[in-house]
């Protein structure tokens, strides 16, 4: 049996890495004393999943790790002492108990929605926020994406899912994030900037929800 | 914080270095909120986060303010260069990881003082977070700023900057100092009236009562007491009873990475040996265990509270501790099967079984650390290193015959007498350890022989037996130096030495008068931060500090001082008698060793207090 986690990375904490955010989950198991399944061999591990690594900086609010464990134990009960043994700015908000044949998190998910909060001090800001309906509108947007390789000349518009303004800083964006092709809201928002004539402003970034795609929709990751 | 320096700070951090050192939050950390405590205890470490959370003193200390009903007790640390710099760009002043409020908003702040370099890093986290750094500058309403630590012993130094030292073990005077000061706020009482109360406490010393004169050459003439009704000698505060003692039963347990990232069990205060340059051997006596079931109720405690993997036993001299091997094996019975290894970060070559290497490894495996000090028996003779050459031969060759392959050795250059053909003892031993590894048949031992040999600089420190003698000039240590890289030339052996420069400066300090203050203030004024990291440390600055205050770094660092010489420390009653420290100068001299002390008292001055030392 495996327990899906949703997970709340606070905002105070969005400089935590992802290595060092896997650790301090691993060190929460130790504390909760819950049965957690540990890898065979020398070394011995706990064997978390995360569906996607945030980048440093970022919060998230409805991240998916995968814990396989080792005894019967209710999703809620799980939930309460793992929140128990974590963090003030670690929460875990849900948990859902799935079979080990179940899909691992990484492999269902397609997308991914953010809240861009955009430095209300700089003009660029509302300009961004104004361009939106024209990027919407377009059939297509070039962009160059940076890559291990190099860059490398790309067509963004397929993977917005959906974008919408907020507020008059503020925009709101499903964009895609899979192993077939991954929007970066910072690269959405170069892409936005470059359509309003701009320089890109500052933003504060915040990872709402991950999807999985069903039936050629979006729905939550944690539900799929 | 208002929302706008709020703002400020989030965009700052977007662009430091590690960010994630000012942010706080970290596991067991979070004490009451700012209104729920009637005072602010704002505890400052003088050096980066990674360094200041590993630190054992600061986690003890913390949590024993904290509990404390009318207080609590928050983190800063001394931020790095860049986020620094944002800091004084944007007016924000050094705030805290808990409730991010400025030093300024505390009522009393409190340094740890664990290394001379470190200073400037004190002046410069007070100005930052707008607090008038020198004491005499602070108001009525202004914090209270005072510092503990093992440098604390020669508070002098510092006494410019600050209202009162702690000196001795912090345990059971902070909650006097902290009682009291909360009594002085509730009558009201000025500041002066006070620090006059405070100083009533054993182990406080408030410099502004006293007042030091100078001979015409430059030595103190007179340290006197500008109101009597301040003591006249402080008399250092020792813990008797240790074993029940607070100790913390929860660790913070940061997001990310520091030095020392584990349980730290604090098995002992204190040592028998008596190193004649060990500066800690002296001003810790007496040695006091802390029993065994004590330490394995806390060992559970804390591992709960935290789910850390690994466990370290602390103390100067952890191979001393009565029942180590019962200890040992009674925390792995219970933690292995949690998979926490347990490690000794000091052990001593003289009393490590081999048994015990090997109980070590069954769960944890990390290089054998060896402090042999001096290349010749006749020099360790000097600096009473109860070590000989069989030791250190028969302890590495267990620990490669138990599947280590690295091996560090600790050596000090420039001890009293040293002559090169102690440094050649170096190279010779060195060469033999690498020929205790080659002895071990192939099969039998691991791979990749890596033995690092590593020299400090001497550095003559107060209320040891060294406190009179000369530094090595920085002349002499580069040639000694140099010469030791030529000894240790050989396959398998790398060679690390210290900046010479550094160990100077440390030396000038550390036995410094009140005036050293000035050349501290000077070159902090003049750019010097973060000494001990070799990017920022600007040696050219520090000397020229000391011309400006027209002071010479050779009389305090070079110059073998006089029996008859008042010692800018010696108002202070550190348990160790001054006469006794002069009678193992003089032992030392003729390279007569003198016996650990759990073999029978060597009437170190300890013995003078009833019930203290019970060795
Ligand atoms: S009083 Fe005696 S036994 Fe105690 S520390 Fe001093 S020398 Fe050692």
């Amino acid at each position: 049996m495996k327990i899906w986690l949703t997970m709340e990375k606070g905002a105070r904490i969005r400089f935590t890495g992802h290595l060092d955010l896997m650790r301090t989950m691993q060190r929460a198991l130790r504390r909760s004393g819950l049965p957690v399944r540990y890898s065979q061999g020398f070394n011995p591990h706990m064997l978390l999943n995360a569906a996607a690594p945030l980048s440093l900086g970022m919060p998230g609010l409805r991240e998916i790790i995968e814990v396989p464990v080792g005894e019967e134990i209710t999703p809620e009960a799980f939930q309460e002492r793992l929140n128990a043994a974590l963090p003030p700015d670690l929460r875990c908000r849900a948990a859902r108990a799935l079979p080990d044949e179940h899909a691992a998190p990484m492999a269902l998910l397609r997308a991914a929605r953010y809240l861009m909060d955009l430095d209300e001090e700089q003009q660029a800001s509302a300009a961004c926020v104004a361009a939106l309906p024209g990027m919407l509108a377009a059939d297509t947007l070039p962009a160059v994406r940076k890559t291990k390789t190099g860059e490398k000349p790309c067509d963004v518009r397929p993977m917005i899912y959906e974008a919408q303004a907020m507020g008059p800083h503020t925009v709101c964006a499903t964009l895609a994030l899979c192993e077939a092709g991954t929007l970066k809201p910072d690269l959405f928002l170069s892409v936005l900037a470059g359509l309003a004539g701009v320089d890109k402003p500052d933003a504060f970034v915040t990872r709402l929800q991950l999807y999985a795609m069903q039936d050629g929709a979006l729905i939550r990751l944690e539900e799929s | 914080m208002d929302p706008a320096q709020e703002r400020a700070i989030e965009k700052l951090l977007e662009k430091v270095e590690k960010p994630a050192r000012y942010t706080g939050g970290e596991m067991n950390t979070q004490v009451r909120p700012w209104n729920e405590a009637e005072m602010h205890f704002a505890f400052c470490f003088a050096d980066t986060y990674e360094i200041g959370m590993s630190y054992l003193g600061m986690k003890i200390l913390v949590s024993l303010i904290n509990s404390l009903p009318y207080m609590s007790c928050e983190r800063v640390f001394m931020p790095w260069v860049d986020f620094r710099a944002g800091l004084k760009e944007k007016q924000i002043p050094l705030f805290s990881l808990e409730s991010r409020k400025g030093l300024n908003e505390f009522d009393v702040i409190g340094f740890s003082l664990q290394y001379e370099m470190s200073y400037t890093n004190i002046l410069d986290m007070l100005d930052l977070g707008h607090v008038p750094v020198r004491a005499a500058d602070r108001g009525e309403n202004d914090p209270l700023v005072f510092a503990g630590g093992p440098c604390a012993c020669n508070p002098e130094p510092l006494a410019a900057f600050f209202d009162a030292f702690q000196i001795g073990d912090g345990e059971e005077m902070m909650v006097e100092f902290l009682d009291t000061l909360h009594a002085c706020r509730k009558e009201g009482l000025s500041r002066s009236e006070t620090l006059m109360r405070l100083a009533q406490i054993e182990g406080v010393y408030v410099p502004r009562f006293y007042e030091p004169s100078y001979h015409a050459d430059g030595t103190l003439s007179a340290f006197t007491r500008t109101d009597e009704r301040a003591p006249e000698t402080v008399r250092r505060r020792i813990l008797k009873d240790f074993s029940n003692a607070f100790y913390p039963d929860t660790f913070p347990v940061p997001y990310t990475d520091i030095v020392f990232d584990r349980i730290v069990l604090e098995i002992m205060r204190g040592c028998t040996r008596g190193c004649r340059f060990c500066q800690a051997g002296m001003i810790y006596r007496p040695v006091r265990e802390r029993s065994m079931d004590r330490i394995i109720e806390l060992a559970e405690k804390l591992e709960a509270a935290t789910g850390y993997e690994e466990m370290s036993l602390s103390s100067l001299s952890s191979g001393d501790y009565s029942c180590l091997k019962e200890l040992i094996v009674a925390l792995m019975d219970r933690f292995q099967e949690k998979r926490v290894s347990v490690s000794l970060p000091s052990m001593r070559v003289d009393n490590l079984v081999k048994q015990s290497l090997e109980e070590l490894s069954r769960v944890h495996k990390s290089g054998l650390t060896v402090a042999v000090e001096a290349g010749t028996q006749r020099l360790r003779d000097v600096i009473n290193k109860g070590v000989t050459e069989e030791d250190v031969l028969r302890s590495v060759t267990d620990a490669f015959d138990s599947g280590y392959s690295t091996v560090k050795l600790y050596f000090m250059t420039g001890l009293p007498t040293e002559t090169d053909e102690d440094l050649r003892g170096i190279g010779d031993l060195a060469r033999k350890v690498v020929s205790a590894y080659y002895s071990i048949p192939k099969e039998r031992r691991a791979k990749g022989l890596r033995v690092t040999c590593s020299a400090s600089v001497f550095v003559p420190k107060p209320f040891t037996p060294f406190q009179w003698a000369a530094q090595d000039s920085i002349g002499t240590v580069m040639e000694k130096q140099s010469h030791l890289r030529d000894y240790l030339k050989m396959k398998g052996v790398t060679f690390n030495w210290h900046d010479p420069s550094l160990s100077f400066l440390e030396a000038c300090i550390s036995r410094g008068d009140r005036r050293v203050g000035e050349v501290i203030y000077t070159a902090w004024r003049d750019g010097c931060i973060l000494d001990g990291w070799s990017e920022h440390f600007k040696y050219d600055v520090w000397l020229k500090a000391f011309e400006k205050c027209g002071l010479d770094t050779a009389f305090y660092a070079n110059r073998e001082r006089p029996y008859d010489e008042l010692l800018p420390w010696a108002f202070i009653d550190m348990g160790v008698t001054q006469r006794y420290l002069q009678l193992e100068n003089e032992r030392a001299k003729k390279a007569q060793t003198t016996k650990d002390c759990r073999k029978g008292c060597n009437g170190c001055g300890l013995q003078r207090y009833e019930g203290l030392c019970n060795v």
